[in-house]
């Protein structure tokens, strides 16, 4: 039976990690299938998410950084769990719709390495302000103890697995029904018609009449909204620093899309839950290998199939 | 960055009533212009870093001098950009993980120093070797792919290294304690790499710097003569129009694998030197993909157009990250960390206004100001006839 555990505990805290995962490839798969944008700011929509979702939740206590210059001791707005969970996609969209506006636009036309560059910069700029203002330490993620008037706290009894934390499994089934939704939207609306077409060839679906710009405004802040996202749920877990957005989410976000196939809906999710399957067997096998293991499984694929496991055609050869 | 791209002359012929504009410009290409005009550039950078910033210091009462070692750590990253320019600058390939060659061939060099010989030119020699080497297979996979998917199979080769280097390898590099066991020797069995250089100290300081700098000068030589060859014509082709260059007959995958390598010796030569020069090597400041972001910077801060241009890139960079950081200012206060901030800033706006980089905008300021004089001088030629 111990080792029926085991899989059942890997396959759970795969699919944790898968579920962060998918969410990044997501968001930016679709910003690079519909405007074959390459976003290098990504990872910065996820820490955006994870420090606005601390903020949201809970008080913290400041050591360092601009904003104890000016003696605020603790940010935060205490407002629990349920909260954020409304309130992190709508300033994750938002900040989409304005990067749209203001940096990627300027550079839809422009070469595929300035794209990598100035949205490279972005990254740093958002990293470094959220060291200056709130300071460069390492802040602890702190479950919720109650979540819309339920006790969340303490684990629950599984089958097979045994005792697994209940707050997590909660996270678990959240970010699951976000990536449904997500699913459901692009491959079951018109919404998600135009946006596959435009993916195809957006000139033919200007052509037909539909206002292209405003779907890649959607498609923008909807892929921000979902980095974002991903930073709540990360942050629930996870330790809060300013350079999770490049460890943590941007690079890991692009070997999803790697793994899964640029533009593929289906290919980001499976290839999250491959890549983060992987790396929760790897944790309980060989720990120190997890990473190496990780970055291998996408070398491999790049290397075997450039399409990915699920992409029909290689977007920008 | 296409359309921005180097143009190397291929050997102007200058008809002989040429004016003396004309003929200045093209002496200013010749090889041996270009070496000597490193050759005083060299001489003179340390003092001006140092002492030259030291007075303006001193004037404007604000610690903005440069001080002993910095020169070198510039010019270490100066070789290392100018490798990793012919490969985004000339052949247009954005690699995220040049990190792997230069912290790769730092550790080589620094075990080599421990368990070979403390020679400072064989711990040079061993490091770059080890990086040719490593740079062989990981180009000859990479290459494969073009654009994001190159960037991304060469950061994931170099991530690779750095979790190796940070865990299961850490009986070879010391893990996250870093690799202090370095030895190294003195130069050519006599000198001492710390001792001032006898009679110039004022202007050249210790022997490390007389090392870094004939690195340097041996990298713009070396990279000079690549640039200026039909080799490296072919490089530029590759750049602009990849399948064209395929159309003409040539083995591209070969002249990329190529471009690669030599890139890859170029940062490899750069961490040994780095290596000698630090004492001390760290997974975070060799291996990691930051790392090979600083290059990218570097390089687009001072220009991908031209050869010596990320060098002023690295020049900017390191200024601002070594001696910036330490200003404090009247007003502002302390700049400390905000220093990444502004670099991030200054970066995205050259990106933008500038994808000629620092150097690019100030060669065509230049050429502005050399053309309004030359039309200034034929006029009053022509007045006088």
């Amino acid at each position: 039976m111990a080792i029926v555990d085991t899989i059942a505990t890997i396959i759970l805290n795969g699919l944790q990690q898968g579920a962060i995962f998918a969410m990044l490839g997501l968001g930016l798969t679709i910003i690079l299938g519909t405007m074959k944008f390459l976003n290098l700011a990504h990872g910065a929509l996820y820490l955006i998410g994870a420090y606005a979702g601390m903020i949201v939740i809970r008080e913290t206590e400041l050591t360092e950084g601009l904003l104890t210059d000016l003696g605020i001791q603790s940010i935060g707005l205490d407002y629990g769990f349920a909260a954020a969970l409304i309130l992190i996609p709508i300033i994750g969209f938002v900040v989409g719709v304005f990067m749209e506006r203001f940096v990627a636009k300027p550079f839809y036309d422009r070469p595929e390495t300035d794209q990598l560059l100035v949205t490279f910069g972005l990254a740093l700029m958002v990293e470094e302000i959220a060291k200056g203002t709130i300071g460069g330490n390492t802040f602890q993620s702190t479950p919720a103890k109650r979540f819309f008037g339920f006790d969340v706290t303490g684990p629950i009894q599984l089958p097979v697995v045994g005792a697994f934390p209940q707050w997590r499994l909660y996270l678990i089934l959240i970010a699951l029904i976000v990536i449904g939704l997500t699913w459901l939207l692009i491959e079951r609306t018109d919404f998600g018609l135009v946006v596959q077409a435009g993916t195809h060839d957006s000139e033919m679906v200007r052509l037909l009449g539909i206002k292209i710009s405003r779907s890649y405004l959607l498609v923008f802040g909807l892929g921000a909204a979902l980095a974002a996202f991903a930073g709540l749920i990360g942050a629930s877990i996870q330790t809060i620093s300013p350079q999770i957005g490049t460890e943590r989410a941007l690079v890991p976000a692009f070997l999803v899309i790697v793994v899964g196939g640029a533009g593929s809906v289906g290919g980001a999710i499976v290839g999250g839950m491959v890549l983060g399957v992987t790396i929760a067997a790897m944790t309980v096998i060989a720990s120190q290998w997890a990473q190496i293991v990780l970055y291998a499984v996408a070398a491999i694929v790049l290397l075997t199939r450039p399409q990915g496991l699920f992409g029909s055609v290689e977007v920008e050869e | 960055m296409s359309g921005n791209g180097p143009r190397p002359n291929g050997g102007e012929i200058l008809d002989p009533d040429a004016s003396t504009i004309q003929r200045a410009r093209a002496l200013a290409q010749h090889n041996w212009s270009v070496i000597l005009g490193a050759v005083i550039a060299l001489l003179l950078f340390r003092w001006l870093m140092i002492d030259g910033l030291g007075m303006v210091a001193d004037m404007v009462d604000v610690r903005i001098g440069g001080y002993e070692g910095l020169p070198s750590l510039i010019l270490i990253y100066g070789i290392i950009v100018i490798g990793f320019n012919l490969l985004l600058g000339y052949v247009g390939l954005l690699s995220f993980g040049h990190a792997a060659f230069f912290g790769t061939a730092a550790y080589v060099a620094g075990i080599f120093s421990a368990e070979v010989s403390g020679s400072p030119l064989l711990m040079v020699v061993a490091g770059t070797v080890a990086a040719i080497v490593l740079a062989w297979p990981i180009g000859f996979l990479s290459i494969r792919r073009t654009g994001v998917y190159f960037a991304v199979l060469t950061l994931t080769f170099g991530q690779m290294l750095y979790f190796y280097a940070l865990g299961p390898g850490a009986w070879l590099t010391n893990g996250d304690n870093g690799y202090s066991d370095i030895q190294t020797g003195d130069l050519l069995g006599s000198i001492r790499l710390d001792a001032p250089v006898p009679g110039l100290e004022f202007l050249l300081g210790h022997w490390q710097y007389v090392f870094v700098s004939i690195f340097m000068l041996l990298a713009i030589i070396v990279a000079n003569r690549i640039v200026q060859s039909p080799y490296g014509l072919i490089f530029t082709a590759l750049g602009e129009n990849e399948h064209r260059v395929s159309f003409v007959g040539l083995n591209v995958f070969r002249y990329k694998l190529m471009a690669f390598i030599i890139s890859a010796a170029f940062a490899g030569v750069g961490g040994s030197l780095f290596l000698i020069h630090e004492s001390y090597i760290h997974p975070t400041t060799g291996l990691y993909w930051i790392t090979s972001g600083d290059f990218v910077i570097m390089s687009v801060l001072g220009g991908t157009g031209s050869l010596v241009g990320p060098v002023f890139g690295a020049l900017v960079f390191e200024y601002i990250s070594n001696v910036i950081s330490g200003v404090s200012l009247p007003v502002i206060g302390a700049i400390g960390s905000l220093w990444r901030l502004a670099l991030g800033a200054a970066f995205v706006v050259i990106v933008w206004f500038l994808p000629q980089g620092i150097y690019g905008a100030l060669k065509s300021l230049i050429g502005r100001v050399g053309r309004l004089i030359e039309r200034q001088l034929n006029q009053t030629a022509g007045g006088d006839d």
